[in-house]
């Protein structure tokens, strides 16, 4: 009966993915390798081989989602580290300031930074007040917008479990090492960031993964200047209707996507070990 | 006693404050700026507001196509959160209690949207629907939105049915309850707390969803879509109101969230 196996209760929502999730890809995946009447084929792969426009906004891509991943790591892990260090009440607060960005709409916090980084914006206007430059600097519509933008975004998502196998390190193994006269440096060195890593590591794949399927910040913040891979799928389905190629192009993001998932998956588990 | 094992010399402690500190900002302040913003008078986005004003609100209140794309989303979120809520909780109930083969792949699968880059579902639901002829419904948008927020559901379910104790609902079938009598009298009022989490998660996960709306939704606006289009075109101050808007909805909800998860002493479970 249902009690017994239970499988019943999966079923509706499993008809819903086959039909509207699944099925979709796989014919995604069909329109990849096909060609009408001719059967299988790899052609729409040899296109994309011999475009250099191709090429470079991979490497495009490819760049920005590894610099936005690494300041993510130089932000986010001091932050998650000082967030262990206070008390129950300053915690709080910090997690209720880390977890509220999250849930507000990606769109408004990507726009949020057009209002700050604009000419006239508060850092432009500091900058000015200060004396330190004379012109406002240019932050949008080029790379470093984009990358400004996309590492905020994808913020939470490293410091929420980072911080959370922060708070699972026992104290008194740090005690320990401390007992034994172990100086303040040795014991973050030796003993609390390899014990962080798994989590480290974890985080930073998940946000590179992220990255690499950004479509909204590049589009507001890099006007049109910073194409990354999404913004090129976007022209190929709604303005230059190439199906076939885009349908190529989505195939190796999710089997890159999916690769990179796997080995996050490992170093999750043995981060929640 | 862990702060003073790694936490060094004074100016090492003072210098990772800082930076927390400094992390914190980076994440908050562009939300605090938008705010002020929308109460300025002028057309360029300066910061500080030369005066203050109500006119992008009014702006946005009085343009009719904002008004219907309000209604549009709000309808969207609300019928495609409940389809997510009850098929994702029903889901992870089978998951978590039942015993048939496949119980990992069928939850890998499940949990996919969150995973696969948000552009290759759209692309996918845009080729499909074109082929079958749903691009540009109603029925298609719903039914993308529901399976986008199946995951935010069934993590929260999830980890609600994990905790809760097995023997409480097989008491209720040994003195005689019909298995949906235990369900409506002795599981549902239990998890109502994390059952009101996820349902506000997946509203606001479909009212804000932008990408595969963009692609899939044809003439219909939302508002993110319709956020969307505007900005990529130029900069409208109107947008800054709309901006503040959605903050001030996203805190209202996550408050309700915290304040019945609070209430219930669940909240720990569910943030970290």
């Amino acid at each position: 009966m249902t009690r017994s196996s239970g499988f019943s209760f999966i079923a509706p929502l499993l008809v819903l993915m086959v039909v509207a999730f699944n099925a979709p890809i796989v014919y995604m995946l069909g329109l990849a390798f096909w060609e009408k009447g001719r059967g299988f084929t790899l052609e729409h792969y040899e296109g994309l081989a011999e475009a250099p426009v191709y090429l470079r906004v991979l490497g495009n891509t490819m760049r920005i989602a590894l610099i936005a991943t690494l300041a993510n790591i130089v932000i986010g892990y001091p932050l998650a580290h000082w967030m262990r260090g206070l008390g129950s009440r300053g915690r709080m607060i910090a997690i209720a300031l880390v977890v509220l960005p999250f849930w507000v709409s990606i769109l408004v916090r990507t726009y949020a930074w057009i209002v700050v980084l604009g000419n006239g914006g508060i850092v432009n206007r500091a900058l000015q007040w200060s004396g330190l430059t004379d012109a406002p600097v240019s932050f949008l519509y080029n790379e470093l917008g984009v990358t400004i933008g996309m590492a905020n975004v994808l913020l939470p998502f490293l410091v929420l479990p980072l911080f959370a196998a922060m708070i699972r390190i026992d104290d008194r193994l740090l005690q320990a090492a401390a007992s034994l006269g172990a100086p303040p440096r040795t014991i973050f060195w030796k003993v609390y960031f390899p014990l962080t890593l798994p989590a480290l590591a974890a985080g930073a794949l998940l946000v590179f993964i992220l990255c690499l399927g950004f479509y909204v910040t590049p589009a507001i913040l890099g006007g049109g200047r910073v194409p990354m891979i999404s913004n090129l799928l976007d022209t190929l389905i709604n303005q230059i209707p190439r199906w076939e190629q885009a349908s190529a192009i989505s195939t190796i993001l999710l089997i890159v996507t999916l690769l990179i998932f796997a080995a996050y998956r490992r170093l999750d588990r043995k981060a929640s070990a | 006693m862990s702060r003073e094992a790694i936490g060094g010399s004074v100016w090492t402690r003072r210098g990772l404050a800082a930076m927390g500190v400094f992390g914190l900002v980076f994440l908050t302040v562009p939300l605090v700026i938008v705010i002020p913003m929308s109460f300025s008078s002028a057309r360029a986005l300066t910061f500080p507001p030369p005066s203050l004003s109500l006119r992008w609100y009014e702006t946005f209140f009085g343009d009719p196509r904002w008004m219907e794309a309000m209604w549009t989303s709000t309808f969207v979120a609300a019928i495609s959160s409940l389809a997510a809520l009850v098929l994702g909780g029903l889901a992870a109930y089978g998951l978590r209690r039942g015993t048939f083969k496949g119980r990992d792949w069928a939850e890998g699968n499940f949990m996919a949207p969150l995973i696969v880059p948000t552009i290759i579902v759209a692309i996918a639901l845009y080729l499909a629907l074109a082929k079958v002829g749903l691009l540009g419904s109603l029925l298609g948008l719903v039914v993308a939105h529901t399976l986008l927020n199946v995951p935010l559901v069934m993590m929260v379910l999830g980890v609600a049915i994990r905790e809760f104790d097995q023997r409480i609902e097989q008491v209720a079938w040994s003195l005689g309850a019909s298995w949906s009598y235990a369900m409506r009298k002795v599981v549902l009022p239990n998890l109502a707390p994390s059952v009101f989490a996820a349902w506000i998660f997946a509203f606001i996960g479909s009212f804000d969803e932008v990408i595969v709306t963009s692609f899939i939704a044809g003439k219909y606006e939302t508002v993110p879509k319709k956020m969307f289009n505007e900005l990529v075109l130029e900069v409208n101050p109107t947008i800054t109101a709309v901006a503040t808007l959605l903050i001030a909805f996203t805190v209202l909800a996550l408050a309700a969230v915290a304040f019945v998860l609070g209430r219930a002493g669940k909240l720990k479970e569910t943030v970290v």
